[in-house]
This record gives structure tokens, sequence and C-alpha cells, in this order.
């Protein structure tokens, strides 16, 4: 029986006056994958940005696990079981490997597992290799893994990635998607907001494109083979 | 039209300020005048560091050297011969055996104080942020101990007295609206604006061949000046100095009151420095008893600077920009509809 | 032979490294409530007072019992400060929080004076530790007991420190939290606890200085090192205030630099050490502006 673990309501984020994000309504269930795309500046950061509790939204609803989160501060949201792997990895370059997955355990409320790190080893062995290696010595896709690697090791309910395919080689991204469907098959409720709008339609269970803020349309893995219907979506607003 | 309208308004509500003080000044008792002057002079003070501080952004702790230089320096030469001669034996000849007059002794500070800005200024203004704080306190600390101990410029570690209190109502007024005068011409010239730029956006300004640097060190100069000019005011004010009034303690409050009116505008340094002054006022008239809205307050000695700390620690609390925001004196706009 | 040449004694350079180790300490102090806070505290030196008051006043009571009643003192003061002050701060552009740490300095100090004053004379005196005043003859020169104490609580707080952030949690999380706030809060880290970590460590830095201090300065003031703090704050800018390490060795260079010079000016010429000392501090701030021990270009992290 699935259950609806991420729920936005008629959320509204506004920078000032200027509205950025206006009636947005989604939901993730655990082993989703949806995809959020658009062109640039069209609010998927925002978005994301509001569920973590980085920005206060102006109206609507963020729903983790049916209670809302609206208000909170990032470390209770992130403590409660939601995720972020933020835009442009953010890891700490000159910590090590371990260290920096270690950093993510303070997300971690429950003590299920007897090496929490194993999570993240046994995804991207590439970690487990470079563990006591500073973390800026990782390439481009390895850092991505490791920011990855590093949501993970809290064992949250929902996982938010802002563009983790961004700088990546076309080789390095098909691992990056091919390890979100591994996650996702663990029970993860995954939200993906990404630019490269193929990919994202392709492996998400659903994709809905955000234009000025605005959700304009859903789409399906069916629609991955129709890129006429993506353009449009993006031109209209 | 409206540009000449707002650049009178925003200078005549700094004079007006400024001339209503003075004009009061004048109907109060002797013992009560000294807190008006005080607020006058602070207003010169003020408003000189305004000039650097608020328009390059870059915060400055050095600008009291500059009042430190022209309170002794005008202090020094106004002196009366024969006391100067008896008292301070140690002068260099130049300096002992003769006196100048008192618009001369402030013009004298005046460019004393730019000169010596001047020549700090020229490797210092490559500096910005902390470094630079750092660095122009490095500035108040040599003038503070330079004029602490070498006894041939000045009285060293003792009270330099006898200097001719010719700042009243009339010189202290004058001198104000002179400083406010000069820093109103300033920000308004292209120099000003040119700084302005940079304030907001250095790499941008630097970008359009506008020389950071340069626009600093005009600034820096002038300030100096201004404040050399103010600590003339000063010292003919008190009719005495110490190095220790032209130090850390006169360095917070007049940053304070800056920080407190306003940073970024020449209103804001006016308001900040008489509304300061007057609650010091205030307080030291407190800690003697005092009557507010017919309740008696009665301050412990002492505590005076404690309430000023706290209100002012408050009010930045409340209201980082200050109390004016940091903006201009403007006429309410009238709005046309569109 | 060099030591002689620059008419340098022995005793001259172990006090001088004696008052870099008490300055690297307050600049560990320092430079901790900046790496989370991105606040320069110029009340820091009020702390250390409130300390040397303390002691002052408890210096009837049993040795220990002093020295932990002022510990403890220092604390609270330093976790009160936090709350009233740091707190509704945060975020603020460096002037504000500048003129206001100012201000509570000044507020301090004048509350100190209301107390100290009471008893009709100014300044208190704290039990005299003269023992460690007395010297002790090591490595062929004469050297103060409470030089080489200074030098071993340095040296061994800078060390369990060091372990501290190294190994334990909250030192990880202090260190992300030091670097990129925002990222380390979204992690899960807890912002109010990292800053009560560094506030309380800060707190009991500045305690232990207090005990030194008062050991070659018994006679507390309520500008009891306040010349010191300021001489510190001006040392961790000068090395360079982004990172703990080259806060830390800022405070000890200056220090340092403080003793010799003050031993290398002739006698009739020491009166102008500040002049001295400063001048250098404009030298190397001119030549490296972003800190004399930092390489490359150090940028600050991002605060939320």
């Amino acid at each position: 029986m699935a259950e609806t673990l991420l729920e936005l309501e008629g959320l509204e984020v506004r920078y000032g006056s200027v509205p950025a994000v206006r009636g947005l309504g989604l939901s993730v269930d655990d082993g989703e994958i949806v995809g959020l795309i658009g062109p640039n500046g069209a609010g998927k950061s925002t978005t994301l940005h509001a569920i973590m509790g980085v920005v206060s939204p102006y109206a609507g609803e963020i729903r983790l696990r049916g209670r809302s989160v609206r208000g909170r501060a990032p470390e209770s949201i992130a403590r409660d079981g939601m995720a972020l792997v933020p835009e442009g990895r953010r890891i700490f370059a000159d910590f090590s490997v371990e260290e920096n997955l270690r950093l993510g355990l303070a997300g971690r409320s429950r003590h299920d597992r007897l090496d929490p790190l194993e999570r993240a080893y046994d995804l991207f062995p590439v970690l487990h290799e470079f563990r006591r290696r500073p973390a800026g010595v990782l390439s481009g896709g390895q850092q991505q893994q490791l920011a990855i690697g590093r949501a993970l090791v809290a064992t949250p309910d929902v996982l938010l990635l802002d563009e983790p395919s961004l700088g990546l080689a076309p080789l390095a991204v098909d691992s990056v998607f091919e390890a979100l469907r591994r996650i996702c098959d663990h029970g993860v409720a995954v939200l993906l907001v990404e630019q490269r709008a193929l990919h994202t339609v392709a492996l998400a269970d659903r994709t809905h494109v955000l234009v000025g803020g605005e959700l304009q349309l859903t789409l399906t893995p069916a629609d991955a083979h129709d890129p006429d219907k993506i353009v449009s979506a993006y031109l209209a607003s | 039209m409206t540009r000449w309208l707002d650049g009178l308004v925003q200078l005549a509500g700094p004079v007006f300020l400024v001339v209503a003080v003075g004009l009061v000044s004048t109907t109060v008792s002797a013992a009560n005048q000294v807190y008006f002057l005080n607020a006058l002079v602070a207003v010169a003070i003020v408003v000189a560091i305004y000039v650097f501080v608020g328009n390059s952004g870059v915060l400055s702790f050095g600008q009291i050297s500059f009042v430190a230089v022209g309170a002794f320096a005008a202090g020094v030469m106004t002196v009366p011969l024969d006391s100067k001669k008896g008292v301070l034996t140690t002068l260099f000849p130049v300096l002992r055996d003769h006196t100048i007059g008192n618009v001369p002794s402030l013009l004298l500070a005046a460019a004393l104080g730019g000169l010596f800005a001047f020549v700090v200024g020229l490797p210092l203004m490559r500096l910005s942020g902390l470094a630079a704080g750092i660095a122009t306190f490095a500035v108040l600390e040599i003038t503070h101990n330079v004029l602490q101990q070498w006894t041939k410029i000045g009285p060293g570690a003792t009270t330099l007295s006898l200097v001719p209190e010719s700042t009243g109502p009339l010189q202290g007024t004058l001198g104000a609206i002179v400083v406010i005068a000069v820093a109103f011409g300033y920000q308004r010239s292209r120099l000003g604006r040119k700084l302005r730029a940079t304030r907001e956006d250095p790499q941008a300004a630097s970008g359009v061949g506008i020389g950071v640097h340069l626009q600093r060190l005009w600034a820096f100069t002038l300030s100096g000046a201004l404040a050399g000019f103010a600590g003339a005011l000063l010292v003919h004010q008190l009719g005495s100095i110490t190095t220790e009034q032209v130090f850390l303690e006169l360095t917070f409050l007049t940053l304070a009151m800056l920080v407190i009116g306003g940073l970024t505008s020449l209103w804001g340094a006016v308001v900040g420095a008489l509304v300061v002054s007057g609650l010091d006022s205030f307080l030291s008239q407190a800690e003697q008893g005092v009557h507010v809205l017919g309740v008696k307050l009665d301050l412990p000695s002492g505590s005076r600077l404690v309430c000023l700390g706290a209100i002012m620690a408050v009010v930045l609390i409340l209201r980082p920009s200050g109390l004016t925001g940091g903006r201009e004196l403007r006429l309410p706009r009238v709005r046309r509809g569109s | 032979m060099i030591l002689a040449a620059l008419n340098l004694n022995f005793q001259t350079l172990s006090d001088a490294i004696g008052l870099g180790a008490i300055y690297a300490l307050m600049a560990v102090g320092i430079g901790l409530v900046f790496g989370v806070l991105r606040l320069v505290n110029f009340a820091y030196g009020q702390l250390i007072m409130a300390g040397a008051y303390t002691l002052a006043y408890t210096s009837s009571w049993p040795t220990w019992v002093s020295v932990v009643t002022s510990f403890a003192v220092v604390v609270a003061l330093s976790l009160a400060m936090d709350l009233v002050v740091f707190r509704p701060l945060r975020g603020q552009s460096p002037a504000v929080m500048l003129v206001t740490t100012f201000a509570i300095a000044f507020l301090l100090q004048s509350v100190a004076l209301i107390v100290d004053i009471r008893d009709g004379t100014l300044g208190e005196v704290t039990a005299a530790f003269s023992v460690l005043n007395e010297p002790v003859h090591v490595l062929g020169g004469d050297v103060r007991k409470i030089t080489l104490v200074s030098i071993a609580v340095a040296a061994g707080a800078l060390l369990l420190l060091a372990l501290l952030l190294a190994k334990t949690t909250i030192g990880l999380h202090t260190r992300a939290a030091a670097q990129d706030f925002r990222t380390a809060r979204l992690l899960g880290v807890r912002a109010n606890r990292v800053i009560a970590f560094a506030v309380v460590l800060s707190g009991l830095l500045a305690a232990a200085v207090a005990v030194m201090m008062t050991v070659s300065a018994p006679f507390v003031t309520p500008d009891f090192a306040l010349q010191d703090t300021i001489v510190v704050l001006v040392g961790v800018v000068v090395g360079g205030i982004d990172r703990l390490w080259t806060a830390t060795l800022g405070g000890f260079t200056i220090g340092f630099a403080w003793g010799v010079i003050n031993g290398l000016l002739p006698t009739d010429k020491t009166v102008y050490l500040p002049s001295a000392v400063f001048t250098l501090v404009i030298i190397v701030l001119l030549l490296r502006p972003a800190g004399l021990f930092t390489w490359g270009r150090q940028a600050a992290g991002e605060r939320v």
C-alpha cells in the first residue's frame, strides 16, 4: 500500500513582492521518483528550498508523512526524514570523504543500522575506496555520488535533488540516474529537479513541467519519445 | 526642478536642526549650555567621519586621530604666549614662541588633519573590510601613543589647558554648518557620486573606470580635514584637552552615533549625533535627579554609561539600519496616477 | 650569540613566549565565536574581566573553589551574551555588529565600575599566587614559573581543542558550520547546539586566561584585559580571521612580537612600544591583507 510521503498543496513562494512559485501542488509516494523540470528561473530550486525550510512560503502547505513542516528550521526538517542534495553539491573539500558522510549522520534520528555509512558505500563503491582522502580530490561525478551518499546515510524518507547532473559528463549522469532508481527501490520517495528534460522524463514515474512558477503539464515516461511536447510545454506561459 | 528641491531639503534639514540647537543654547543657563555645545561639536565630528565612512562603505576607526591632531594643534598654538612659555617648556621653539588667533587655529587644524589623512591614506586606501578597519585602528593607536609621549609637540600625558574657549553658540553652530555644507557639497559632486558607486559594487565601479583607491583617498583626506577642524572646535569648547579624550571612548561614541543615526546618509549622521548627545546629556542630568513626566528619576552615578550602552545596543538590535534607515531627508512624494 | 647581539636576553624571550601563549588562547576564544557566528566579539575582554573580578571577590575562599566559581561565572556570562546579543544580531552588517559589541563592552565595564566602587576604592585584589611569580632556572636562564604555566596550559588547551574538533561529532559539526553553515544545517546540524558549544569553549578559555593574568597583575579594574583584547583582535585579523589556526597563530605572533620589540627598544624609547608594534601591523596588513598565514584565496564561508 503506497504511502504519500511528500505532499505540496497550493505552494506559493515570493521574493519580496515577486512570486517565484505559484499554486504548486504535487505528491510523491514511497518508491516513486517524481521529476520537476522547466527553464531557468522557473522556480524549481525555490520549491526545494521552501520544502527544506530555507525560504518561507507565502502560502500553501508542505506535508511530510501527512504532517506539516511549514515554518520549521532546516535542521529540524532534515532530522525528520527529509534530505536535500543541494545544487552544486556543496561538499566539504578539505574534509575526508568519510567525514563528509559522517556529517550526513546529523540528520539521522533512527539508529537501526550498525554501520550507517554502509548504505552509501554499497551504492557507490568508489566512496569506500577514497574514504580517507580529502573530498576535493574526487571528480565531479564522484563528488555527486558523495553528495547523494551523504544525504542517504541519514536514512531519509524523502530525497530531494537539485540538478544533480549539472556539470557532469554523460557517463557520470547515467550512473547517477541509475543509482536513483536503486534508491527508490528501497522505498525512498525522490523528488528530482533537473535541467536534462528527456533523461528525467524517461526515468521518473511522473514529471511535472514548471514554467514561470506554475505547473504547466505533467508527463509520463511514454512522453520521452515526444520531445515536441516537452518543448511546447517549456514555451507555454 | 525636483532634484534641485530635493537637494535643498537634504541640506536644509540638518542645517535647520543645528541652528535650532544653537538658538536654544543661548536661552539656557551656562551650566546647561555645555550640553548643547557638546551636541554641536559632536555633529561636526560625526559628519566628518561620515564623509569617508558613509560614502565609501569602508569602516575606519582612525578618524579620531585627525580630530586629535586638530585639537592639539589648535590648542597648542592658541595658548597665550606667557603661559605657554612657562608651562610647555619642552616644545619646539617654533611652537613655543608663537601664538595664533582663533580662526587661523581652525584653518591650521583643518590643514594638518587633511595632510595627515592624505599621508596615511596613500598606502591604506588599498585595503577594505576588516583589514582597513584594523589598519586605521592602528593609526589611532600610533597617534595616541605619539601625542602622549612626544613632549616636543605638545603637553604629552598632561592636560593641555588655558586654551581660549572661543566655541560658544555662534562658533559651534557655524562650525557645524560649515562641516555639513562641505559634506553635502562633496556628496552631490561628481567625486562623491563616484565614490558612492564604489560602495555599492566596487568591481562594477572599477569596470567603468572609476579609480577606487583614488576616490577613497579624496574622501579620506577631506574627512581628515573636516575632522581636524572639528577637533579645533572641540578644544576651543572645552578649553583643554587630553590624549584620552580623543582616543577609544570618543571613537566608540562617534561611531555609535553614526551607526545609530544611519551610516549611509548625512541626515543620519546629524540625527545620530544629536539624539545620542541628547540622550547622554539627559542621563547625566538624571544622575543628579530629574523630573520626567511627573516622575522623579534618580540614577546612581556611573550608570549613565550603562544606560547609554544598553540603549544603543537595543536600538541597533531592533533597527540595524539606523534611526533614519540610512536615507536622506526628503519631501513626501505626491504620487501621480499611472 | 645572536640573542646577545640583538640585546635580547633569555628572560625577555621567555616572557614574550608566555605572553604569546596567553594571547593565543584569547585568539582561539575570539576565533571560535567568529567561525560559527561571523561576529567579532569586542566584548570578549569583559569575560576575562568578569573572571578576574570573581577571583578577587572570592579571594578569601579556598583556591580551587574560587577558580571553579570564576569559571562558572564566565561561562554563564558568555552564554548570556550569546542569547541577548549574538542571536538577534545574526546576519547584520559588520559595522552594526562591531558597534553593538563595543556598546556591550562599555556597558559591562560600567557595570563593573558601579559594583567595584561601592567599597569606596577602585580596583580589587586577587589572592596572590605569588609563588608562581618566582623564577625558575631553566636552560641556562631564569624564567618565571607563571610563564611556564602559561605555555603549558596554552599548549595543553590547544591540543585538547584540536582533538575535540577533529575526533568528536560536535567538533565535526562545528568545523562544518564554520565553513558552510547553510549546508551544515541542511544536513541536520543543529545550529544552536554548535553555537552554544563554541560559546562555552570560548568562555572556558577566557576564564583560564583570567586566572593566568591575575598572577602577574593581581590588581583588577574595570578595564582589565581591555588593552590585551584590542591587541589580540588586531593580531587575529593580521593572522587571518577566517581559519581558527591562522587566528591563533596571529594572536601568538602579536603577543610574541610585543614582548620581543619591548626588549629590542632602547630603555628611553620603550614608551613608544605601541607605535612600533602597530606600525608593524600596518606594514603586514599592506603586504598581506588576507592574513599573514593564509595562502591562496580563502573566502569566508556563507552565513545563514
